[in-house]
Order: C-alpha cells, then sequence, then structure tokens
C-alpha cells in the first residue's frame, strides 16, 4: 500500500491505539492536518490555545489513562512551546509522542522561515528524539518512538517530520508494531529478606515507581506484613489510600511531621520506585543516617546516584514486590506501630482560621468521589492539596514533580478529564500560575468540559514569598502580585462560569449547583501570610522541621 | 582522580556524537581525549571516550551511558591511577 508520510503518521498513531491527540496546526503540519481532517472517525484532535498547553494536556491524559500521550505542533515556534511540556513529562517519567513539523528537507539547515532545531533543543530533557529524512523511515521511526515512550522507565519521544516528508509517498505496512520487552528478570533477593529479617523498625519509601508499575496492592501487603509504614514522594501520592493507618502522607521538604519523624528513626528503610529527589530527603548524610536502605527501581542509573544503599535491585517493582512477598513471613512489632502512632498524632495539630486552604480543600473533597481527577498547579497551593487532601485511588492526581512547572494544572485538567470521559474534574491553583495558562480556560469552553477550578488566591506568589519570609528577612522582592483581576468575570469573558467566595458556606452552595458542561471557576480569597507548614529548611533534616509560625 | 576509559559501541548517524558529549557536559564531567571511528559494520561506530572521575562519577557515566538509545554497548575499560 502507498502512502504519503502524513497518512503514515495517522495509520502509525491507530495502530498504537492513539484516539485523541493534542495540538496546534501550522505551516510545516499543513499536510498533516489536512490528513487529520480527513480521520475524525478515528482520531480525535484537541486545539488548545498554545502548544504548551496541548503538551501538558497530552501529559495530563497519558498519566490519568496509562496511554501514550501525544502531541502535535508545527516548526519553529510551534515546537519551541512544546519544550517545557516534554522537561515535565521527561522528569515526572509520563509516556509521550511529541510530533512537530519541520521545514522541507532542501530546506534544512539553512535557517529557514520558522526553522528551529528542535531535536538539539530537546535533546536533554527527552528520552530519544528522531528526525524522519526520508518518508521511508516514518514507519519504523513511529514504531520506534512508541516503543521507547512506553519500555522500562516511561518518558516523552520526539519525531521531527520535515514538510517533504509528510507529503512524500512510499509503500507502508511492513512492519508490525514493535513488541514490549520482557520486564527484567528479578535478581536473587537473599540480601533484602535477611535485612528485613533482622531490621526492628522498617520503613517504606513508595514513590512514581509503584504507580507506573502498578503495584499498589503488593506495596500495601508489604507494609501490613512487616507492619511498616509508608512515607510516600510527590509521584507516589497515590499509592496508597489516605486513610490506611500506616500511610503517613508525603515526605520531604513540605511533607507531614510523621513521613519524615518516622524516616529518621527507622533502622531498615525499603525504597520503593523513588529517586531521592532533594526536596523529598533534604541533607542526605543526615537522612542518610542510622537506617540501611534497600533501593527497588527499573532505571540502574537511580541507584546509588542521590542516595548510596545497601542493597540495590534493579527491576520493576511489582515483579520485585511480587517474589519478595512469597518470601517474607508476618512480623508484629508493637513497639514500633507505637511510637509512629506517637508521630502521627503531631500531624493532627488544629487548623488555621474559618476559610484556610485547609477547610477549602477539604470541602471542594466532600464533593467529589474517589475517581475525580484532581490537579494542581505549583506552589503553597500544590503542597496543601498534598497535605489535605484524601486520595483513595490511584493515578488520580495530576501534579508537576520533577520540574515544577507553574502553569501545568489546566492543561493537564483538560487532558485528565477527556481520559476520564469527560467526568468532572478539579484544578487547585493560585493567582500566579493560573496567569500563566489561563488562555486554556478557552479550550475547555469550547469542550464544554466541566472542569472545577478553585483558585486559592492569596494575591502572591505564596511559596517564594514564604521563602523569603523565612530566609530573606522578609523581603518581599517581587512576589506580592496585588494584581486587579477579576478572575470570575475574566471566567464568565470566556464562556465559563465565574464566582468570587470568602466563606465555606458560600463555596459550598456554589459546588452543589455547578454548571454541568461548562468550567466553573471560583476564586476563592485566602489570607497572603498563610504557610506551608510543616516544612524542612533546604539542607536540612527531621531535626529542624518547622511545625507551626 | 582517576582517569578512565569508556569504550562505546554506537549508531554510525548524524547527531549522535552530540548526544553522547551532551551527557558529560550536563554533570559537568571533562573529556580528556575523544576517538571515534567507522565498525567493520558501517551500521556502527566505536568510540574511546577517556575523561576523570571517581568511582561514583565513572558508575554514573556508565549507567547514563547505556540509556541513550544510540548506545548498543558500554564498556569500563581498566582505570589508571594517577
Ligand atoms: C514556570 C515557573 N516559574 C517560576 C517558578 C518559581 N515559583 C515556584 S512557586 C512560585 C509561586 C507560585 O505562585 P502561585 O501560583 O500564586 O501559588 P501560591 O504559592 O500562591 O499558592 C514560583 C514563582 C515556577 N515554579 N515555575
Ligand atoms: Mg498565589
Amino acid at each position: 500500500m502507498k502512502l504519503n508520510g502524513a497518512q503514515i503518521v495517522i495509520e502509525q498513531l491507530c495502530a498504537h491505539g492513539v484516539t485523541t491527540v493534542f495540538g496546534y496546526p501550522g505551516g510545516a503540519v499543513l499536510p498533516l492536518y489536512d490528513e487529520l481532517s480527513k480521520n475524525t472517525h478515528r482520531i480525535t484532535h484537541i486545539i488548545t490555545a498554545h502548544e504548551q498547553g496541548a503538551a501538558h494536556a497530552a501529559d495530563g491524559y497519558a498519566r490519568t489513562s496509562g496511554k501514550t500521550g501525544v502531541v502535535f505542533a508545527t516548526s519553529g515556534p510551534g515546537a519551541t512551546n512544546l519544550v517545557t511540556g516534554i522537561a515535565n513529562a521527561y522528569l515526572d517519567s509520563v509516556p509521550m509522542v511529541a510530533i512537530t513539523g519541520n521545514v522541507a528537507v532542501p530546506l534544512l539547515g539553512k535557517d529557514s522561515f520558522q526553522e528551529v532545531d528542535i531535536l538539539g533543543i530537546t535533546q536533554p530533557i527527552i528520552k530519544h528524539n528522531f528526525v524522519a529524512r526520508d518518508v521511508g523511515e516514518l514507519e519504523y521511526i513511529l514504531n520506534e518512538a512508541f516503543y521507547i515512550a512506553n519500555s522500562g522507565r516511561r518518558g516523552p519521544v520526539l519525531v521531527d517530520i520535515p514538510k517533504s516528508v509528510q507529503t512524500d509517498e512510499c509503500e507502508y505496512g511492513d512492519l508490525p508494531s514493535k513488541k514490549m520487552p520482557e520486564h527484567l528478570p528479578v535478581p536473587s533477593l537473599e540480601q533484602a529478606v535477611n535485612a528485613i529479617k533482622g531490621c526492628k523498625k522498617p520503613y517504606i519509601y513508595a514513590g512514581g515507581g509503584v504507580l507506573a508499575s502498578d503495584a499498589q496492592a503488593e506495596l500495601m501487603e508489604l507494609s501490613k506484613r512487616l507492619c511498616a509504614p509508608v512515607g510516600l514522594s510527590m509521584m507516589g501520592m497515590t499509592a496508597i489510600p489516605h486513610d490506611y493507618e500506616l500511610n503517613l502522607g508525603m515526605c520531604g521538604m513540605h511533607g507531614k511531621y510523621a513521613a519524615t519523624a518516622a524516616q529518621s528513626e527507622c533502622d531498615l528503610m525499603i525504597a520503593l520506585g523513588v529517586r531521592f529527589s532533594d526536596r523529598a530527603t533534604g541533607n542526605i548524610e543526615l537522612y542518610r543516617q542510622g537506617c540501611s536502605i534497600i533501593h527497588i527501581d527499573i532505571d540502574l542509573a537511580e541507584i546509588g546516584k542521590n542516595v548510596s544503599s545497601d542493597i540495590n535491585i534493579n527491576g520493576d517493582v511489582k515483579d520485585v514486590l511480587r517474589k519478595l512477598l512469597t518470601l517474607l513471613e508476618p512480623i508484629k512489632n508493637e513497639k514500633w506501630l507505637t511510637r509512629i502512632e506517637e508521630l502521627k498524632q503531631v500531624d493532627k495539630a488544629p487548623q488555621s482560621g474559618d476559610f484556610s486552604p485547609q477547610s477549602i480543600i477539604e470541602t471542594v473533597s466532600c464533593f467529589c468521589d474517589d475517581d475525580t481527577v484532581i490537579a494542581t498547579d505549583v506552589g503553597q497551593h500544590q503542597m496543601w492539596v498534598m497535605q489535605y487532601y484524601p486520595f483513595k485511588k490511584p493515578r488520580v492526581l495530576l501534579t508537576s514533580g520533577g520540574l515544577g512547572a507553574m502553569g501545568y494544572g489546566l492543561g493537564a485538567a483538560i487532558g485528565g478529564c477527556l481520559a476520564k470521559d469527560r467526568r468532572r474534574t478539579v484544578l487547585f491553583t493560585s493567582d500566579g500560575s493560573l496567569g500563566m495558562n489561563l488562555n486554556e480556560i478557552a479550550t475547555a469552553v469550547s469542550l464544554e468540559l466541566p472542569l472545577v477550578i478553585i483558585i486559592l488566591n492569596n494575591g502572591v506568589l505564596g511559596m517564594v514569598r514564604q521563602w523569603q519570609g523565612m530566609f530573606f528577612g522578609a523581603r518581599y522582592s517581587q512576589t506580592t502580585l496585588n494584581r486587579k483581576t477579576n478572575f470570575a468575570a475574566l471566567a464568565d469573558a470566556f464562556g465559563a462560569k465565574g464566582y468570587w467566595v470568602n466563606s465555606i458556606s458560600q463555596l459550598r452552595s456554589i459546588l452543589e449547583n455547578l454548571p454541568t458542561s461548562c468550567p466553573a471557576v471560583i476564586d476563592c480569597k485566602i489570607d497572603m501570610d498563610e504557610k506551608v507548614l510543616p516544612m524542612i529548611p533546604p539542607g536540612g533534616s527531621a531535626k529542624n522541621i518547622i511545625l507551626r509560625r | 582522580m582517576e582517569k578512565f576509559t569508556v569504550e562505546l559501541i554506537v549508531s554510525n548517524h548524524y547527531g549522535v556524537l552530540n548526544r553522547i558529549t551532551g551527557l558529560y557536559a550536563r554533570r559537568g564531567y571533562n573529556i580528556d581525549s575523544l576517538y571515534v571511528n567507522e565498525t567493520e559494520n558501517p551500521e556502527f561506530s566505536r568510540m574511546l571516550i577517556v575523561s576523570k572521575g571517581d568511582e561514583y562519577i565513572q558508575t554514573q557515566i556508565v549507567r547514563q551511558l547505556s540509556k541513550l538509545y544510540d548506545v548498543k554497548q558500554v564498556t569500563l575499560m581498566a582505570t589508571v591511577k594517577r
């Protein structure tokens, strides 16, 4: 069968089970978009307001559905606008295939109109990228792209397709889709079993790798069997239900007290699918003191990179846990459990005011169910969601972990909502982050998505301001925005429904009567001096936790 | 610091050298010498890269290089103490 490059792209997307792509057209992808228009029965294309929004939407779609997120952009500015979204997917190990157009092959390398070296630009923030200079390579390259994005530790791949390649023809259909590789064999677990049998105070540190390998049940079983409390990285937040008695919540700089304190007291840490980010560990030497570490991760390069471990197990978390569980008897340890209970009490401190971030988040959660997708932006509000939102099921949290990219949330919420058949989806954001990509409200309105956008509006770049308050002598340099933006009116102007509230009862009455086929933007005015606490100062340890102001 | 040599078999393709040296550069590891030639099979090139670093750096380099799509084989050659 003879097809042109654009047709090959469509066929390959279908062959890899893609039904939704996000993107934005332009000169260098005209043939591709023309082909898309003939295939609307097979592929839904979501046009966003900005390519960054499209990339974040593809990311949110992938995290929610477990499928590959696909994004299209034109050459030059279209391609450069994807960069933040690609970096975000890379740092959080999200499978994504980005397809960019480029100038025709004879014009490549001549600084032609809208030509950029997107391969060079994205090289450090991507698993791999390809340019298809010949239409004959395209089928193979796209097969490889989906394979790379989904094998081992997942991540983004970019395929750059010059315009002339999109119209050139060749034979198509020779290659079968590439099969996913066999999982890594599980290595010997003898050392790990001995360490676990000999320990008195085990602690599990669980991260995104648990979710990526779908090992939630195994994690729970391990925790119960060993009486081991679980601390979570931000990427692992939904790996275990919030109300499980040994779930201590998020660890690290803005995590729960108990999660950090228990880590500092444990004698054995079992680290599952984590990379020991500096935000999670604080001072490495102090973090490492007093415990042995078993590190289980699919990415060998993560083992020993940030924290040296005593027992290294390179493998898929689920495979390893399954085998480990066959080798372990239940262990009872009342003393450790009592201590954990004591530590947990510290986190139960009374909350601040009536219309506090905590009470807003808890109120919103009462109107959500276990499957509601929760997206966040980046800042204080993000940390409050980690601390107070009662997550019960895996994969319902969309948040920018490794990159910490303000402006991630709205695009991600759109992608997540579409992946969940347009179910109600909530975005917690704040005035700074929403300002970055609020143009995507237009996208959500066009799609009639029932998003609920909660602005924890403190009028400031709260997180940065908090640091200035604590570590820079309260010199609030460029963080007090005091903008005059009327978010509710702005929402209305976009065609969404805007609200302004300053009490829980008002918030409740709005949540009781939400529009069903249009986004609602609820501007909640909160105090600019609210802090995210507890906090471990940068480079600090469990001993320096600041609990209260 | 120890001098160490990494031998790589990589695809013989434009841009591959860039990906490899980029990995060294990003982590701030200087390349002391670099040698590239096509293998008997023109699909692949052999590279020898000499740089300095302790055991941690050597392990990281080898593991990070192994993750690159174009890198087919990585061998850490014997090190010379300085
Ligand atoms: C794109 C981007 N620019 C800058 C930052 C640095 N930064 C981290 S948190 C933050 C403040 C966020 O303010 P806002 O969205 O209002 O959230 P708040 O902290 O007030 O809840 C800033 C500027 C960032 N993370 N991302
Ligand atoms: Mg703010």
